[in-house]
C-alpha cells in the first residue's frame, strides 16, 4: 500500500483529514463494537478480537471501532475486562490502525448526562488510545456535544460529530443542513461529519439525496456513513451514500455480521467495483481470512444471537435501533412478551410518534422501548419511568421537531406526585436541561479508595464515576481472578463444566503459553472440589467451591 | 561409626540431619507425634516411631524418645535444635541409657545454658562480656541491685532470663520505671517458659550488630572455627536473615574467630557449637553466649566453607577427629539464608497455618533449599512456622543479593501467607543493599511491610476456571 493512502495512529489529525480530502475513492471502518452490540449482545470477547487483530490490521481500514456505546459498561459487567486495558491490548495488536469510539455526547458511554469535569476526564483518558471520536446526541441538540468535542480537539484526535438520521415529519434536508451548519459553527471545519442511521431507516435513494444535499452546500466537508442492516437493505444505502460522495462507510465482516449490525464490507466492495469505485489501499484477502476465523468463533456466541430471527423491514415503522434490538428482544422474552412482540413493536411505533418523533437511539431508544413495554403491560403511559419524566421535562434537551401532546405530559408528570402539582406547573418549575455540578474528583477518589482498599488509578476513577457499582464489582473481580481476558472464549462461556483430562491452553500478555489441566472433579453435597494442574511445571491446585449454586454441569 | 541414629526432632532440621546421616551410610529413625503424622521428615527417614499423641509435649518427652531409640536399635540421638537440644538432662539420660548424644556433654550444655555461669567462665578466660550482673536476688534486694547497676552503667538495660535462649526471655528497659516493671514480668515469663525464674541484667548496647562464630571441637583437643555469620537482622530478638561471612575487616574477623576458639576451649566444648558476640558502633565486640547445638543458620557457613557441619557432628560423636585442620578451611564468596515462615508479616507476623495449595520451589545455580513442606501439606498449628530455609550463595554480596532476589521471585507458595513478600521488599531496600543494618533494622524500616500481596496470575485464573467447573457455567459472564 502506498504510504500516501494509509492512516496510522502516529499521524496528526490534520494529516489524516488532509489525506482523506486528497485521496480519491472511499474508505471503510470496521465496526466490531457495533457488530458485538447489535448481533451478539455485546459479548464478542477480547480473545476473539485479538485472534483476528493481525488480519484486520493488515486490511487497511480507515479505523476500527472497538469502544463506546454499551460496550464500555458490558466490558465491566459481562466480559470482566477493564475497557482501558482492552484498548491497550487492541492497540498492541493493531498498531497500524486508527481506533474509533462512539460516544453519546454528555452521556458518554452511559445512559444519563455526566458533569463537565467527568466528561473531560473521560475523553482525555480514553484519547490515549482512541484516535477517532464519533459522537452524537439523540436529540440532535448540538450543545450536548460541545464539551466532548472540545476535549477531543484538545487531545488532537479526529472529531466525528453525527447527525442522527430519522424519517417522518420534520426530518427534511433543510433540517439536516441547518444541523450541519450548527455543528460546523460550533466545532469548525476540521471534522468528519457522520450520518448516523442507527435504525436502518430510509431508502438508498433517500440517503443518496441527503448526502447530495450536504455535499452541495458543504462541498469540502468529509462525510461518513454509519448504518444498520436491520431491513436487509443497508448495502443499498451504503452504496448510494458512497456514490454521492461519502468518504468513509462503516462495515462488518461477512463471517460475523448478521442482521442488526452493518452490512458486509465485501458485498459493498463488489457492488461499487461495478461502478468503477475503489477503496485505495484496501486488501481483501486479510478481510476474508478474518471472516474465516470469525465463522469458527461464531459458534461459541450462538446463544447470544437474536432469538427473533430474520430481516425486519418493519423497522421503518417501529424504528428500534440495531444496537438495541437484540437485547430488547431478550428483555421481552424475560417478561414473557416475545409472543406479543408485534404488539410491542406496534406500540413502539405509536410511542415514537407521540414522543416527538425523536431519534430512536440511546438513551431515547431505551426510554421508548421501556415505555412501549410498560404501555402494553400496564396501559398507555400508566406506569411511566423516571427517564421518561426526564425526557418530558427537557432534562436531556429540547424536543427537536415537536413536543408530545398535553395528555401525555399530564399522565407522565403528574404520576405519583405527592404534592398535587399539575403538569404545566411542574414543567415550568422543574423543566429544562440538566445543569450538573462538577464532581469533587478528589472526594470521589477517596471514596473509591475506601471501597477497593488501595489508591485507584485515574482510569479506575474514570470508570467509577461513570458506573459506580459495576466498576467496583469489576475491580474486586480483577483483584480476585486477575486478567481473565486471557482465557479462551469457550472457557469463559463454558456450559457443563470440564472433563477430567481437559486441557486449556492460552497465551498471556507477553505471548507466553500457559496450560490448565483438569485432573478430577469431586462433588460432595453442594461442594465441588476441582483438582487442576497449572502450567507445564504441573503445580496441582485444589479448590473447594462450597456454594448452593454448585449445581454441577448443566 | 554408628549404624543407625535417631533424630529427636521434626521439620527441616530433622530432614537436614537425615540427609547427612544417609550420606554416611547410616540408617535413620524419625520420631513423630500423632498431630504431626503427615510431616515430611517421617517420609525421609528409614524408620519412624510414633512417640505420642502430641502436640509438642512428646517431642519433649525424654523417656519416650530414648525408648524409641532403644527399641529401634539406634546407637545415637541427634537432637537438632529446639525441643530437647539444649537440655542437659537429655544429654545425660542418653548417655545413661547407653546411647550417644550427638552434641556436647551435659556439663557444657548446663554451663552455657546458664548465662551467668557462661559469663563467669568467659571472664576467667579474659573474654570481654557486656557488663552485667549475677543472678538477681528476688524481691526488694534484687530491685536495689538492679537500680545500682543501672546507675553505674546507664540505660538501656536488658533483663535476661538465665535459662533463656533463641531470643526468648529478653526485655529491654529504657528507664528505671521500665526496669523494675520488666524484672517482675521477665521473672514470670521465665518461670512459665523455662521453669526457672532467675534473671540477670546486661548493659544494653545501642543498635549492636549480632555476630557469631561456628566452631567444631572433637575429643582429641582439636577446636577449629568455620568463620563468622552476621545475624543482625532480627525481629524481636528472633533472627530472620543470616549472612556469612560478616562484612568486617579481615583482621577483626580473625580476632573474633580466635576469641571464639578460646571461648570454646574455656568451656571444654565438644561437637558443633556457636559462640555469639555483639558488636557495638565502634566495632568493639562482646561475648554474648554459646549455643550448644546446631544452629538454624548453619547452612550459610556450609555454603562458604564447603564443610558439612552435621556430618562432622556425627563423626565427632562417633569418636572420630574433625576431618579438617584450621588451615584447611577457606572462605569463599558470600551466602545468605532466609527463613521462609508460614506467617503473615502484615499481621504482626502471626502464624498462618493451613493447606499448602501450591509449592513451587526455586532452583538454579547457588540455591539451596532445606525444607519440610510439600504441596498438599496441611501445616499444623502446633509447631514452629518455618516452612523452609532458603540459602543462596554467590561470589560477591551483590551477586548473592541479585540471585536471592531472582530466587524469591520464582518461589511460589499459595494457600498460606508467608514471609516471602516481606523478604522481596528487603532485597530492594537501599540500606540492606549497602549492608547497613544492625539489630534495629526491622523496627527502623516499617516500609518493608508496605507491599502488595498477590496470588500469581495463573493461579488466580485457575481459581476462576475451577469455579466455572463447579457451577457448570461462568457466573461472571451473565448480565
Amino acid at each position: 500500500m502506498p504510504d500516501s493512502q494509509t492512516f496510522t495512529p502516529q499521524m496528526s489529525s490534520r494529516e489524516i483529514l488532509d489525506r482523506l480530502r486528497n485521496t480519491s475513492g472511499y474508505f471503510m471502518t470496521n465496526n466490531e463494537r457495533d457488530l458485538s452490540q447489535s448481533d451478539f449482545k455485546c459479548r464478542i470477547m477480547p480473545n476473539t478480537t485479538l485472534k483476528v487483530a493481525p488480519y484486520r490490521d493488515e486490511t487497511g481500514y480507515f479505523a476500527f471501532e472497538i469502544c463506546g456505546g454499551a460496550c464500555v459498561h458490558v466490558d465491566l459487567m459481562g466480559k470482566q475486562i477493564n475497557p482501558f486495558e482492552k484498548l491497550r491490548l487492541v492497540r498492541k495488536s493493531m498498531p497500524r490502525t486508527l481506533l474509533q469510539a462512539v460516544c453519546r455526547g454528555r452521556s458518554l458511554f452511559g445512559y444519563r448526562p455526566y458533569p463537565d469535569n467527568v466528561i473531560r476526564m473521560a475523553v482525555r483518558l480514553f484519547s490515549r488510545y482512541i484516535d477517532v471520536w464519533r459522537i452524537y446526541d439523540f436529540l440532535n441538540y448540538v450543545p450536548n456535544l460541545t464539551v466532548v468535542a472540545e476535549e477531543v480537539k484538545n487531545a488532537g484526535k479526529i472529531l466525528m460529530p453525527s447527525i442522527c438520521f430519522n424519517t417522518g415529519y420534520g426530518y427534511t434536508n433543510d433540517y439536516y443542513l441547518n444541523k450541519v451548519e450548527e455543528i460546523l459553527s460550533a466545532m469548525g471545519e476540521d471534522i468528519i461529519l457522520s450520518i448516523k442511521n442507527h435504525s436502518a431507516l430510509g431508502t438508498p435513494r433517500r440517503i443518496g439525496e441527503l448526502v447530495a444535499a450536504i455535499r452541495q452546500r458543504f462541498p469540502d466537508l468529509l462525510l461518513e456513513y454509519h448504518g444498520h442492516n436491520t431491513d436487509g437493505n443497508d448495502l443499498g444505502r451504503m452504496v448510494s451514500a458512497v456514490m454521492e460522495g461519502v468518504k468513509i462507510v462503516e462495515v462488518s465482516d461477512h463471517g460475523a455480521g448478521g442482521i442488526y449490525s452493518q452490512a458486509p464490507a465485501l458485498s459493498m466492495i463488489q457492488t461499487l467495483n461495478d461502478y468503477g469505485m475503489t477503496a485505495p489501499g484496501f486488501k481483501v484477502q486479510p478481510m476474508v481470512d478474518t471472516s474465516d476465523i470469525l465463522r469458527r468463533e461464531r459458534r461459541i456466541y450462538e446463544r447470544f444471537e437474536s432469538t427473533y430471527h430474520g430481516f425486519d423491514p418493519t423497522v421503518k415503522r417501529h424504528k428500534l435501533p440495531g444496537g438495541a434490538a437484540n437485547i430488547a428482544f431478550e428483555q421481552a422474552e424475560r417478561v414473557g412478551l416475545l409472543e406479543r412482540i408485534h404488539e410491542v413493536l406496534s406500540e413502539l411505533s405509536e410511542v415514537n410518534k407521540e414522543l416527538g418523533n425523536v431519534c430512536s437511539v440511546t438513551p431515547g431508544s431505551q426510554i421508548f422501548w421501556t415505555t412501549a413495554v410498560n404501555n402494553v403491560l400496564h396501559g398507555r403511559y400508566r406506569n411511566p419511568t423516571d427517564d421518561l419524566k426526564r425526557l418530558l421535562l427537557g432534562r436531556y434537551g429540547p424536543f427537536p421537531i415537536y413536543n408530545p401532546q398535553d395528555w401525555i405530559y399530564e399522565r407522565v408528570l403528574e404520576y405519583n406526585r405527592k404534592d398535587g402539582k399539575k403538569w404545566r406547573q411542574i414543567l415550568d418549575e422543574e423543566g429544562g436541561i440538566s445543569r450538573l455540578h462538577d464532581e469533587d474528583l478528589e472526594a470521589r477518589r477517596l471514596e473509591l479508595q475506601g471501597k477497593i482498599s488501595r489508591p485507584p488509578t485515574d482510569e479506575e476513577l474514570c470508570l467509577y464515576l461513570q458506573f459506580p457499582r459495576d466498576a467496583v464489582e469489576y475491580f474486586r473481580f480483577e483483584n480476585k481472578f486477575g486478567k481473565t481476558w486471557m482465557l479462551p472464549t469457550e472457557v469463559w462461556f463454558n456450559r457443563g463444566g470440564f472433563q477430567d483430562g481437559d486441557r486449556i491452553t492460552f497465551s498471556d500478555y507477553d505471548g507466553k503459553t500457559h496450560y490448565i489441566d483438569f485432573i478430577s472433579t469431586r462433588r460432595t453435597g453442594d461442594s465441588v472440589q476441582t483438582s487442576i494442574l497449572v502450567d507445564h511445571n504441573f503445580q496441582s491446585l485444589t479448590h473447594k467451591v462450597s456454594s448452593q449454586k454448585a449445581a454441577g454441569p448443566k | 561409626m554408628f549404624n543407625k541414629i535417631l533424630v529427636a526432632n521434626r521439620g527441616e532440621i530433622a530432614i537436614r540431619i537425615i540427609r547427612s546421616a544417609q550420606e554416611l551410610g547410616l540408617k535413620t529413625v524419625a520420631v513423630y507425634e500423632e498431630t504431626d503424622r503427615t510431616a515430611m521428615h517421617i517420609m525421609k527417614a528409614d524408620e519412624a516411631v510414633c512417640i505420642g499423641t502430641g502436640p509438642r509435649k512428646d517431642y519433649l518427652n525424654i523417656e519416650r524418645i530414648i525408648q524409641a531409640a532403644l527399641s529401634s536399635g539406634a546407637e545415637a540421638i541427634h537432637p537438632g535444635y529446639g525441643f530437647l537440644a539444649e537440655n542437659p538432662n537429655f544429654s545425660k539420660e542418653c548417655t545413661d541409657a547407653g546411647l550417644v548424644f550427638i552434641g556436647p556433654p551435659p556439663k557444657v550444655i548446663s554451663d552455657m545454658g546458664s548465662k551467668v555461669i557462661a559469663r563467669r567462665i568467659m571472664n576467667e578466660a579474659r573474654i570481654r562480656s557486656i557488663p552485667g550482673t549475677d543472678i538477681l536476688p528476688e524481691g526488694e534486694e534484687g530491685d536495689e541491685e538492679a537500680m545500682a547497676f543501672a546507675e553505674q552503667h546507664g540505660f538501656p538495660i536488658m533483663v535476661k532470663a538465665v535459662a533463656g535462649g533463641g531470643g526468648r526471655g529478653i526485655r529491654n528497659s529504657a528507664n528505671m520505671k521500665e526496669l523494675l516493671k520488666n524484672l517482675k514480668v521477665a521473672r514470670s515469663e521465665a518461670r512459665m517458659a523455662f521453669g526457672n525464674e532467675d534473671v540477670y541484667l546486661e548493659k544494653g548496647l545501642k543498635n549492636p550488630r549480632h555476630l557469631e562464630v561456628q566452631v567444631l571441637a572433637d575429643n582429641y583437643g582439636n577446636v577449629i572455627h568455620l568463620g563468622t555469620r552476621n545475624c543482625s537482622i532480627q525481629r524481636r530478638h528472633q533472627k530472620m536473615i543470616e549472612i556469612a561471612p560478616a562484612n568486617l575487616p579481615k583482621a577483626l574477623l580473625d580476632q573474633i574467630c580466635e576469641t571464639a576458639v578460646t571461648a570454646s576451649r574455656a568451656c571444654n566444648y565438644l561437637n558443633a557449637g556457636t559462640v555469639e558476640f555483639l558488636l557495638d558502633e565502634d566495632d568493639h565486640y562482646y561475648f554474648l553466649e554459646v549455643n550448644t547445638r546446631i544452629q538454624v543458620e548453619h547452612t550459610v557457613t556450609e555454603m562458604i566453607t564447603g564443610v558439612d557441619i552435621v556430618r562432622e557432628q556425627i563423626r565427632i560423636a562417633s569418636g572420630e577427629p574433625i576431618a579438617f585442620k584450621q588451615e584447611d578451611i577457606t572462605f569463599r564468596g558470600c551466602a545468605i539464608e532466609l527463613r521462609i515462615n508460614a506467617e503473615d508479616p502484615k499481621n504482626n507476623f502471626m502464624a498462618s497455618p493451613g493447606l499448602v495449595q501450591i509449592y513451587q520451589s526455586p532452583g538454579g545455580h547457588g540455591t539451596r533449599m532445606d525444607g519440610a513442606v510439600y504441596q498438599g501439606y496441611e501445616i499444623p498449628r502446633y509447631y514452629d512456622s518455618m516452612l523452609t530455609k532458603l540459602t543462596v550463595y554467590g561470589f560477591t554480596w551483590e551477586e548473592t543479593v541479585q540471585r536471592l532476589s531472582r530466587v524469591l521471585n520464582g518461589f511460589i507458595i499459595a494457600g498460606v501467607k508467608t514471609t516471602i513478600p516481606f523478604y522481596k521488599q528487603i532485597m530492594k531496600e537501599p540500606d540492606f543493599l549497602a549492608q547497613k543494618f544492625d539489630t534495629s533494622y526491622i523496627e527502623t524500616h516499617p516500609e518493608l511491610l508496605d507491599y502488595e500481596e498477590e496470588m500469581p496470575e495463573m493461579d488466580r485464573l485457575a481459581t476462576l476456571v475451577a469455579e466455572i467447573n463447579a457451577h457448570g457455567y461462568n457466573p461472571y459472564a451473565e448480565l
